[in-house]
């Protein structure tokens, strides 16, 4: 309950800096439907020369879309702006503020910049997710969407425990300001199936930095290419990493001593 | 003349010097979307036996040579420079002799490119040995006839660049405006596939856009794929792109100049 309060004050906090910026809201959301367009474009350029990518259709790959464009979403509202008050506050020390509030730092870490706007980004996803899925004409049952729901929360929390460990190597190394570049710079690869990558970027972006399991996985059991092992073992991968990012921050936050110390 | 550009070439040098490690990241940044359009086209065609007669190798020399002409006609001026601009830092350069856009920014784009490249170097030979293209249709003509090509394709690119970044003069979000821009690029410079690929409209807009400058007729020129009207056709569109946008450059400068009011003056 306290959680859930801290988190409607922090949206409010972030609600009113966003309405101090009505135009650039308006510019953004008008830059955000460009790249949707790009994107479609770029997907049916693809399939004006094919009819399958990796074994995926035109439908499937506007559903992907969709999906990516969620686990962009994460990246965009959450993770780059949160990331970059967080360094600053190593290298000045103003962590010891957060660290001395009566909450949990890395709930503090995680909320305390929201990108408001992108919120509409949600609206867009589904609309992808549900016409790429009504297109491709895969059969969904309750169950089968019920999965597609947890794997993708379950994959989005794998990307969310990653970057939580990626900031709290910050506290042993000090200067890591690039910890969140690589996320960023494979985040793109969770646009196309993994099934058309060479081995060694599937290797890369399914185990180093998961973003295909995050994108493409949701889709697999969509697809019916999982059986209930298979998607089990994924939910259970999101359950661990969640676990074990947590105590890494723990552990990390220990290394800290404050910028003048 | 000849001084105060070896000078600002030291100063630029080692002041790029220092950011090795973030350099790394931006490298490892840019490759991943070129390595992945490579990737796609290239599954495609192995499946297809071609796309449009486009082969597998095709895709993989065009995207490895991509590589190299992208990094060698792009620039980064709107992130070194438009800020100046914004918070009024411009001011002590502008007492300076010398055009701040034209020398100082230029030599520091140019050590930036200098250092990326040899970063890029090894990269690129241990991308050719897991994909192994085949470049024979290269020859030592096209590569001598690519080097003006690309040095115009840098020119009209850091010129375009430098407009928008003077934009800044009157609006703040030139950086949106910079995207727009950027996204033109993706759309008519071949980033995404080559231009032939794309559908018969964008193709006929892009022959007299200048983004084609900055990576696919570079491109065509290194692979051999144009005839000698059509070399000639694309120098002499890309000098009337030239004589374009240095007039662009040189109107909004000037007027941009006389508007600025430096924070705090």
């Amino acid at each position: 309950m306290h959680t859930l309060k801290l988190l409607a004050a922090l949206f409010r906090l972030n609600v009113q800096l966003a309405l101090a910026y009505r135009a650039d809201t308006i510019v953004n959301i008008l830059l955000n439907l460009m790249w949707l367009g790009w994107e479609l474009l770029s997907l049916s350029i693809i399939f004006s020369n094919t009819e399958s990518l990796g074994g995926w259709g035109f439908g499937e790959l506007i559903a992907l879309l969709g999906v990516f464009r969620l686990v962009n979403m994460l990246m965009i509202t959450l993770v780059w702006p949160n990331t970059e008050k967080f360094n600053q506050s190593i290298r000045d020390g103003s962590m010891d503020y957060t660290i001395l509030l009566p909450a949990n730092s890395m709930f503090l870490v995680t909320f305390s910049r929201i990108t408001i706007w992108r919120f509409w980004d949600l609206l867009l996803a589904i609309i992808l997710i549900v016409i790429g899925i009504n297109t491709a004409g895969d059969i969904t049952t309750p169950l089968s969407i019920l999965t597609f729901i947890l794997l993708t929360v379950s994959g989005a929390i794998i990307i969310y425990s990653l970057w939580i460990v990626l900031m709290a190597l910050t506290f042993w190394f000090t200067k890591f300001d690039n910890n969140v570049t690589i996320l960023q710079a494979l985040m793109d690869a969770g646009r196309y199936p993994v099934t058309v990558y060479p081995v060694w970027l599937r290797i890369i972006v399914t185990f180093v930095i998961p973003i295909a399991v995050a994108t493409n996985v949701p889709l697999q059991a969509l697809r019916g290419d999982l059986n209930i092992g298979r998607i089990l073992m994924f939910i259970s991968i999101g359950v661990a990493s969640f676990l074990i990012a947590s105590q890494v921050w723990k552990r990390g936050l220990k290394q800290y001593s404050g910028a003048s110390s | 003349m000849f001084l105060i550009f070896q000078r600002l070439w030291q100063v630029n040098w080692a002041e790029q010097w220092q950011y090795r490690a973030n350099l790394i990241m931006y490298l490892l940044y840019w490759l991943v979307s070129p390595i992945i359009y490579l990737a796609v086209w290239t599954s495609i065609a192995n499946s297809k036996g071609d796309v449009n007669g486009f082969t597998a190798n095709d895709f993989i020399t065009y995207y490895m040579t991509l590589l190299i002409v992208d990094q060698i006609t792009s620039n980064i001026i709107i992130h070194t420079f438009a800020y100046k601009i914004q918070d009024g830092t411009l001011s002590g350069e502008l007492i300076k002799p010398i055009h701040p856009m034209l020398t100082n920014a230029l030599v520091n784009n140019i050590a930036f490119k200098g250092l990326t490249i040899s970063g890029l170097i090894p990269i690129w030979i241990l991308l050719f040995f897991v994909f192994r293209p085949d470049f024979s249709s290269v020859t030592l003509n096209g590569i001598l006839l690519s080097i003006p090509a690309m040095l115009l394709g840098f020119f009209i690119g850091y010129l375009l660049s430098a407009t928008i970044t003077a934009l800044a003069f009157w609006t703040t979000r030139v950086y949106s405006v910079h995207e727009f821009f950027y996204a033109l690029i993706l759309l008519f410079s071949g980033q995404f596939v080559p231009l032939a690929l794309m559908p018969r409209i964008i193709q006929d807009i892009a022959q007299f856009l200048p983004f084609q400058f900055l990576i696919y007729f570079p491109i065509q020129l290194i692979l051999g794929n144009l005839s000698t009207t059509q070399i000639t056709q694309g120098f002499v569109t890309a000098i009337i792109w030239l004589v374009i946008s240095l007039t662009l450059f040189t109107w909004t400068w000037r007027n941009g100049v006389r508007r600025f009011s430096a924070v705090g003056a």
